[in-house]
């Protein structure tokens, strides 16, 4: 029985590796500010990726489908029953984060008898009034990374290093119109995408140069499969969510060329 | 997980929730049980009912015009023969291209319109689709019919009438449909109008007149002479039934009025309703 503990860790660690190991080659997923609000994006083949959560939330994520597929339920199910009980404006993803998903994560991770979640989640919530905009990253075990200007999330840590110093190099603190920041996280993705097929192929070089990450973004242009999700305050009404259409997405294409 | 988009069905699975019909027992019936349950109340039961001063009354309208529908109502809550309330919102957005008129009981009305609008948000985020208009118009005919016990007991009836503008509308037609309920749930669409309310037997023959004879068929009509005409309809329902309230100048208490468009639902601002009253009287 003395040696129950160090099993534990063991199978933990057994855990661990076997999530990121089927994680690693997931689409990245890029969240960013514009100046009406706030946008998702990644690449999907054939099922959607970013959901509408809540009037002002969204979510996407990388990982297995049906794990997705249950904690996206999770969260709108509870979302849709605390804005009906208390109202809407009680809705906001801290809550949603810290009380809803991130134990649940921790909670699958750690029961070493049961099934774990497959998934890495980024969520994001437009400020309403004086309230700031999140972006919430929240990785398989349960822990959670708030940031404010952007996030991403990809299939291992230094795919998402590269990713996010890719972004900070190109970002000048100010928010800018939708085509622009578009472009930017569609780069970003791009960056990921790469990463992630050298680091399969067991390459470690990070430095993707502009000329690969054209013909990255060219080629998923072409296959018509990059999905767009944004939280845009200039829609009236409550809900600010929509995707955006393959058209719209095209034209960030001519105005690139 | 739900799966259906039931949202009715996820508030009931919840915890802590009270939104249960099992529990709204009739006051007539609470001891009995079987298909006799619910029974016409007695006249005492009515009349303790009406004791309540339960706020209702108004008169609500909508038409279709060039671009869709207009849809408005007047804004006095009446208890008996008090006024209660003269800045009721009786039309009530339900998503981006419908919107509820309500009559009854405000209680009932606005749960009802509050339920509806979660409904349909529900099954959107959870379905990845939007709920078909059938599905809408039976989501609201599932929620009257769940209220029939409080309206069998005279307190709580709802008669609505919703209207939206069809997603599957070309853009070369008029999109814009008038659905009318009764109190047990059943949905009829009224082509070119519908009204509902206590003031509304004052009005729907000048609507009737108005379309068959008028110098401009309704659905011809453009949005300022829609708003004008819809103006005229409410001032006449006021003039004649007193739980309809009139145009108040000295408080700039203006009815409500909406659009429903191709565009979504615009709310008519107060100066513009009121240079169409300077037209109006």
């Amino acid at each position: 029985m003395r040696d129950l503990p160090y099993r534990w860790i063991e199978a933990i660690q057994d855990r661990r590796d076997y999530i990121e190991d089927q994680l690693r080659l997931g689409s990245p997923v890029v969240g960013l500010q514009f100046e009406h609000g706030s946008l998702l994006l990644t690449v999907s083949k054939g099922a959607q990726k970013i959901f509408e959560v809540h009037d002002r939330i969204a979510l996407s994520a990388i990982g297995h489908p049906a794990d997705i597929e249950r904690l996206r339920m999770l969260v709108t199910d509870t979302a849709s029953v605390q804005a009906f009980q208390s109202a809407t404006e009680d809705v906001n993803l801290h809550r949603l984060t810290h009380y809803v998903l991130a134990h649940t994560f921790k909670q699958a991770f750690e029961a070493i008898v049961g099934e774990a979640y497959i998934i890495k989640m980024l969520l994001v919530e437009i400020g309403n009034g004086d309230a700031t905009t999140q972006f919430t990253h929240i990785n398989y075990d349960g822990n959670v990374r708030v940031q404010e200007d952007s996030s991403v999330i990809g299939g291992t840590e230094p795919i998402e290093t590269a990713m996010q110093d890719y972004l900070s190099s190109k970002q000048n603190g100010t928010k800018q119109d939708l085509k622009t920041t578009l472009q930017l996280a569609l780069r970003t993705w791009a960056v990921g995408k790469e990463l992630s097929q050298r680091f399969e192929d067991a390459e470690e070089d990070t430095d993707v140069s502009e000329e690969q990450i054209d013909e990255i973004i060219n080629t998923a242009l072409d296959e018509g499969e990059i999905e767009v999700g944004l939280l845009d305050e200039s829609i009236s009404g409550d809900t600010k969510f929509r995707l955006m259409t393959q058209d719209e997405i095209q034209d960030t294409r001519q105005t690139d060329n | 997980m739900n799966h259906k988009g039931d949202f009715l069905s996820l508030l009931k699975n919840a915890e802590n929730i009270h939104l249960d019909n099992d529990s709204i027992e009739p006051l007539q019936g609470k001891n009995k049980s079987g298909p006799d349950a619910f029974l016409l109340p007695s006249i005492e039961n009515r009349n303790s009912g009406s004791e309540l001063q339960i706020p209702e009354a108004t008169t609500v309208v909508a038409m279709r015009y060039k671009e869709g529908i207009i849809i408005a109502g007047d804004r006095r809550a009446t208890a008996g023969t008090a006024v209660v309330h003269d800045r009721a919102e009786k039309v009530i957005p339900i998503d981006s291209h419908s919107a509820l008129a309500i009559s009854g009981a405000p209680a009932m009305a606005f749960e009802i319109a509050r339920v509806l609008k979660h409904s349909f948000q529900y099954f959107r985020r959870s379905q990845l689709q939007e709920l078909s208009v059938e599905g809408k118009l039976r989501t609201l005919s599932r929620l009257i019919r769940d209220n029939l016990p409080m309206a069998m007991q005279g307190i709580g009836a709802v008669i609505p009438i919703y209207a939206l503008y069809s997603p599957l509308a070309d853009e070369s037609e008029n999109g814009g449909k008038i659905y009318f309920y009764d109190a047990l749930g059943a949905h009829f669409e009224n082509v070119d109008f519908a009204t509902t309310g206590s003031g509304s037997i004052w009005i729907r023959g000048v609507l009737r007149y108005l379309d068959r004879w008028g110098d401009t068929q309704l659905e011809q009509m453009d949005q300022r002479k829609a708003t004008i005409t819809i103006l005229r309809l409410l001032d006449t329902a006021s003039e004649y039934d007193a739980a309809t309230s009139g145009y108040n100048a000295k408080a700039e208490i203006f009815p409500t009025v909406k659009t429903i468009t191709q565009d979504g639902i615009e709310s008519l601002e107060d100066e513009f309703l009121s240079e169409c009253y300077a037209e109006v009287t």
